[in-house]
């Protein structure tokens, strides 16, 4: 499948974009903006929920004033951006070595600046790329991309429009090396083997993301030994 | 954020006093400035702009509206700040709030004059279409991505830039209405009129520290002040307004030194921005 219906966004991605975080990324799906920080593994600021043998993963979604096509007066702590912080949070949850850390405090914070359809699946890139820029252990990277379909065609990564166009909209966030998903959220209704389709569709975007995740990194890592002068 | 340890803290106000601040600036030298206009392509108007690690975006959005029965032939503006918790663990949920409304209070008084609009630094004139019954509504929205001190002159600059980069669509309104009717306008999408932002001034915030004064604080050099004077300055060199943060009680002829400074710091960074603002632009027509 090479046809435009199955080719993504633009991708774009910068490490450190918050130099006082531990970690911090932004990522750009086509028009979609977002920026993470990850302050962490830090003390826990409220003792009753320390965790004995774990880290403690807390995770706060943000969206500009700005961010979408009309001016929103967004009251923070809504529904919807509650439940988002907590899907971004299981998902984070599961790849993190929180055994590693254990009584501490891993802050993941994710500010959308610009939303363009894909919102989810680029917080969760942002995330993971925070994650790593501040060293914390993972098992795996968590990459994520969404797919739909629209007029009897899987599209992949939609935007604004395409996704308000009424179609099925499936969000997957799957752990590349270790070929397992963490995240599957779908919207309105598809038959068995079309959501197949679409979820393929999806796995595959994932793993193109994951591979430009691994060169930013690579790339990242190599900045940083010569600077180092090794 | 970790606290700073006394040896720290001697050494900041010691570096200060010694005109040898811990980056090595002078205490009246800024640090260099970066701006970056229109990346938010969904808004009329916007800008990001870097001063060292504080990072913060405006963005202006342009909506039609009805004019208050005070000022018929005035546009309106609004200026909102928000702090990211990306800048700042403490900012999450609730915990940013009072440094937002501190920002946006600041900013409203810098630039849009006093309560009857006089002496605004926005023409608001400009935003009116028809008179008494439509005008543009300006929504003015900072957002701070990151925080390493300087916030005030930060968010000025990009909301100068931003302001600057923004287009107003050309509005063609329907003749013949009459007395209380809403007439018909069309706004048009492909012409759009810029912003003129030659009287929007900049804000210049210096910090005393022990007993000198700073230009353009880190966060660490902020947590030692005793105080803040942020001074707008247009480009005509007029003080467009004036705030004084922090309890403790300053000389008055010190202020006028400090207003002094003001004014030539301001005056080098509004060519600043005007520069860099000619370079993006020709940077665009290139392509």
């Amino acid at each position: 499948m090479s046809s435009k219906e199955t080719w993504m966004r633009q991708i774009r991605a910068e490490i450190g974009v918050v130099a006082k975080a531990d970690g911090s990324a932004m990522f750009e799906m086509g028009n979609t903006k977002v920026v993470a920080a990850v302050y962490g593994p830090r003390e826990v600021q409220n003792r009753s929920q320390q965790l004995n043998a774990n880290a403690l993963v807390r995770c706060e979604y943000t969206m500009a004033n700005f961010s979408t096509g009309d001016r929103m007066r967004k009251l923070k702590g809504d529904r919807r951006s509650t439940e988002i912080s907590l899907v971004i949070r299981q998902t984070m949850e599961e790849c993190i070595l929180t055994n590693l850390m254990p009584r501490s405090q891993i802050d993941i914070f994710v500010q959308v600046v610009q939303a363009d359809g894909g919102t989810l699946s680029a917080c969760i890139n942002a995330a993971t790329l925070a994650l790593a820029n501040a060293g914390i252990p993972m098992r795996d990277i968590v990459t994520s991309c969404s797919a739909g379909y629209l007029n009897s065609t899987p599209l992949l990564d939609l935007n604004y429009i395409e996704d308000s166009a009424g179609g099925a909209d499936v969000t997957l966030g799957i752990m590349p090396k270790l070929d397992k998903v963490t995240l599957l959220q779908m919207d309105a209704k598809l038959s068995l083997d079309t959501f197949e389709n679409v979820m393929q569709l999806a796995i595959e975007g994932c793993k193109a993301v994951a591979d430009y995740i691994r060169e930013i990194l690579l790339e990242n890592t190599k900045q940083l030994q010569y600077r180092r002068g090794t | 954020m970790v606290g700073l340890s006394i040896g720290e803290k001697y050494f900041i106000q010691g570096g200060i006093a010694q005109d040898l601040r811990t980056d090595g600036r002078k205490r009246l030298s800024p640090r260099p400035i970066f701006v970056e206009t229109g990346n938010i392509s969904q808004s009329n108007g916007s800008a990001r702009v870097r001063i060292g690690a504080t990072e913060v975006i405006a963005s202006v959005k342009a909506e039609l509206g009805r004019p208050s029965a005070l000022h018929p032939d005035k546009g309106k503006v609004s200026i909102n700040v928000d702090c990211s918790p990306t800048a700042a663990p403490m900012f999450e949920g609730r915990g940013g709030e009072e440094l937002s409304s501190e920002l946006s209070v600041a900013l409203q008084r810098c630039l849009l004059g006093g309560k009857s609009g006089s002496g605004a630094g926005i023409d608001l004139s400009s935003l009116a279409i028809v008179e008494g019954k439509i005008c543009w509504d300006l929504y003015i929205e900072g957002l701070v991505v990151s925080s390493d001190g300087n916030l005030l002159d930060a968010l000025g600059a990009a909301i100068k830039a931003a302001l600057s980069n923004t287009g107003i669509p050309r509005v063609n309104v329907a003749a013949g209405a009459s007395g209380d009717e809403q007439p018909e306008v069309d706004i048009s999408d492909e012409e759009f009129l810029q912003f003129d932002t030659s009287k929007v001034p900049v804000i210049v915030t210096l910090t005393k520290v022990g007993r000198h004064y700073i230009v353009d604080a880190t966060s660490e050099e902020e947590s030692q002040m005793s105080l803040a004077v942020s001074i707008s300055v247009n480009r005509q060199g007029n003080i467009c307004g004036l705030t004084k943060r922090g309890g403790a009680g300053l000389d008055p002829s010190v202020i006028l030194d400090m207003i002094s400074v003001a004014l030539s710091v301001s005056e080098r960074l509004i060519n600043t921005l005007d520069s860099q603002r000619a370079a993006a632009e020709a940077g665009k027509d290139e392509l």
